[in-house]
């Protein structure tokens, strides 16, 4: 009796693996259709960067819906699925592994923290899907950490410390204390700061290690406060910011040091209060960047999502925008999903300022797979045009000038043989 | 004597710290203690006190009026969370455990679906707004406002529970509810307001803590976790093992942060991995059976 029905489960299993992908398959084929080309979007919804990462899924989603609205790509539809990456890196590898294996996405796209790049970025490599790391900017992730699938589309630590130390240095003085975030991002960008610093003749008199999900900030201001730095370099990011912000604020040490973030993030600062933004910044792109196009996108923002709570795009938005509209039209111009064709199409690809909307033309480095661009450097704004407009961008740096040279010595690609072939 | 300079300013953070901790425990303490239910709902209850209290200032209700009324509006919620709890009584703890997971998860979502996913700010009075020099540093002022309203809270609920007779039916209900409904007590009806008190209680701390932490969805993990850790730190049910816990926290967190930063958020649970391995009820908890 007990052999009868293992052999009765046995006949469905087997049927069930022949007939559920051939159902499937017929019923594309009878339709006329092609089967749909699946995204799958590795965003956080939750943890430290829960906010930014809707904002970049939001970006993501607007160029994948224009892409539908002109019919797909490659005659395919473009369908997406979202799973909330937790800004946890062991949730990250879990999502992306069952996004490649179950769903069968074509691509991955997605990632605020490094530490979850990282990890979904090792898991893409493994079976050669292309991932595009859309807003996590650790120097290791077009560094140590890169892969031949993974491309980079922010600016790095090492960048935005490149545009902002010397500067910073002339402004108020050689004696900094950094505040690093104690994970991948806040260790590298600090380290970065610190290289430039010494070689300027500038000094690191403390490092104050902040761990994640950190919310009080009272013992770190009081030691800052006995250091009497010059400034304080501050690489802390997504929610653990916006305490840090409130409680600087609230104890008036906005002014007391030169404060510099590293990278500002528009929706860690957006609904603060004006009050809450000081020191200076970096940042890939602003919505009042008086280049053509840029009205148009904010446009077509606010009526895409009307009444949200974040008025205007910010950097998040746009690099999850622009990153994902670049993937489709690599695959529209390579005429198929193939990995190594796109990863060879996207490799050193040029991108024009315009298309862009910043003030010079962008690439993608074929030797660390990060995307080269203008840099800006913004305080907050004491003259705003509109409510909205918190930023006042004080100068650009061009993409060669704030060059990642170290990334590029310690980055060391799988060749095209060690990657394995992908399509969907 | 410089190094004890310096050290002086971080202890005092720690004490104001500590008492902090000790306000976002104090509701959590109530629950266990007394209807040993662990409310893990607990933290959004404190996040859904931030939020009401966010929605009556935006009504340009002032920040005093919205500290009362607040809490009175998540007490009412935790009214209705304690009325679906009353058929997990006398079951498996297991069953109150998940319930109360379930309704934080539910709680989360609404509150994301209400106010949305992003940051939101709940404006510091104009009177605690800015910052006072003490011994040579500059603290802000609402902080200073944070630790009087903890110590007040901390007061307020010893007056009620060490002198009036609603204090020691409480007190009772929770060493024997047999005999407390012998004597003719409604315990449904006191464990209703014990509920109420210890949710009102989170949401007073989700307002103190609000202009400090920042608000946002899942602010109220950052309170649990902390709460939880107090009360097994302090003894399971004991007011001013409670308070005595969340000092201690708060001096460990406070002086790591300033010494061995990288070890601030490790420090509380490195402390109670301490102190549990030679004191297995915490600091003032009641022996065990096992003890004796």
């Amino acid at each position: 009796m007990q052999r009868n029905r293992r052999k009765l489960l046995q006949m469905l299993a087997a049927g069930a693996a022949f007939y559920g992908p051939w159902k499937l398959n017929r019923a594309w084929a009878q339709s006329g259709q092609k089967k749909p080309l699946t995204i799958g979007l590795t965003m956080d919804a939750s943890g430290q960067f829960g906010a930014s990462g809707q904002m970049e899924r939001l970006g993501a989603m607007l160029a994948i819906r224009e892409f539908n609205e002109k019919g797909g790509v490659l005659g395919r539809p473009i369908e997406a699925i979202h799973i909330d990456t937790e800004t946890t890196p062991a949730t990250g590898s879990r999502v992306a592994e069952r996004m490649i294996n179950r769903n069968e996405v074509a691509f991955l796209i997605g990632a605020l923290s490094s530490g979850v790049a990282n990890a979904i970025g090792q898991v893409a490599q493994k079976y050669g899907c292309v991932y595009l790391n859309t807003n996590s900017s650790s120097p290791t992730e077009s560094g140590r950490d890169c892969h031949r699938v993974k491309f980079v589309w922010d600016g790095n630590g090492t960048n935005f410390a490149n545009a902002i130390v010397k500067n910073a240095m002339r402004t108020y003085g050689n004696n900094w204390v950094l505040l690093t975030n104690d994970y991948v991002w806040g260790h590298n960008t600090s380290k970065a700061t610190r290289q430039l610093l010494e070689a300027n003749g500038g000094k690191v008199i403390d490092e104050l290690m902040v761990p994640q999900n950190t919310r009080d900030f009272s013992s770190y201001l009081l030691k800052l406060q006995q250091i009497k730095p010059a400034v304080v370099a501050a690489a802390v990011g997504g929610d653990d910011q916006k305490a840090m912000r409130q409680q600087v604020v609230q104890a008036k040490l906005d002014r007391a040091f030169g404060w510099i973030n590293n990278q500002q993030d528009w929706p860690d600062v957006y609904g603060l209060g004006p009050d809450a933004i000081f020191g200076i910044f970096g940042t890939t792109w602003y919505y009042r960047l008086d280049l053509p196009g840029v009205k148009e996108f904010v446009a077509k923002y606010q009526k895409t999502y009307p009444g949200m709570a974040i008025r205007v795009p910010g950097n998040v938005y746009y690099n999850g925008y622009v990153a994902t509209r670049e993937l489709l039209r690599c695959v529209q111009e390579v005429g198929s999903t193939n990995n190594l064709a796109i990863i060879k199409k996207m490799e050193g690809r040029k991108m024009s300022a315009a298309d862009r909307m910043q003030h010079d033309d962008a690439w993608i480095n074929p030797d660390t797979h990060q995307c080269q661009q203008t840099i800006y450097m913004a305080s907050y704004n004491d003259k705003p045009a509109e409510k909205d407009d918190i930023f006042k961008i004080l100068t650009q740096a061009d993409p060669k000038s704030i060059a990642d040279a170290a990334s590029m010595q310690s980055c060391k690609l799988e060749s095209y043989a060690q990657t394995p072939s992908y399509e969907q | 004597m410089e190094f004890l300079a310096n050290l002086l300013p971080h202890l005092l953070n720690g004490v104001s710290l500590g008492l902090l901790f000790a306000l976002i425990a104090l509701g959590f303490m109530l629950i266990v203690g007394v209807m040993e239910v662990i409310n893990l709902a607990h933290g959004s209850l404190f996040a859904l006190g931030a939020y009401v209290a966010i929605t009556l200032m935006g009504w340009k209700v002032s920040y005093a009026l919205a500290f009362l009324l607040a809490p009175l509006v998540v007490g009412g919620v935790g009214m209705l969370l304690e009325l679906c709890l009353r058929r997990t009584y006398g079951k498996d703890p297991l069953y109150g455990l998940l319930l109360t997971f379930g309704a934080a998860l539910v709680l989360e979502e609404l509150i994301r679906l209400t106010w949305g996913s992003n940051e939101k700010v709940l404006p510091v009075p104009e009177a605690f707004n800015g910052a006072v020099l003490v011994g040579g540093l500059i603290y802000a002022k609402y902080r200073l406002f944070a630790c009087l309203a903890a110590i007040g809270m901390i007061v307020l609920l010893w007056l009620f529970l060490e002198k009036t007779p609603y204090g020691a039916m409480i007190k009772a209900g929770a060493h024997d509810s047999e005999m407390v409904r012998a004597l003719g007590i409604n315990l449904p009806r006191l464990r209703l307001f014990v509920f109420a008190l210890g949710t009102a209680l989170a949401a007073v701390a989700g307002i103190v803590m609000a202009p400090i932490w920042g608000v946002r969805p899942h602010v109220g993990v950052d309170a649990v976790v902390p709460a939880f850790v107090i009360i097994v730190l302090g003894g399971v049910g004991s007011f001013w093992g409670a308070v005595l816990a969340g000092l201690m926290v708060g001096i460990v967190v406070g002086l790591t942060g300033a010494y061995a930063s990288e070890w601030s958020l490790l420090s509380m649970y490195l402390l109670l991995i301490a102190l549990v391995t030679f004191r297995a009820r915490g600091l003032l908890g009641k022996k065990t059976a096992l003890e004796n």
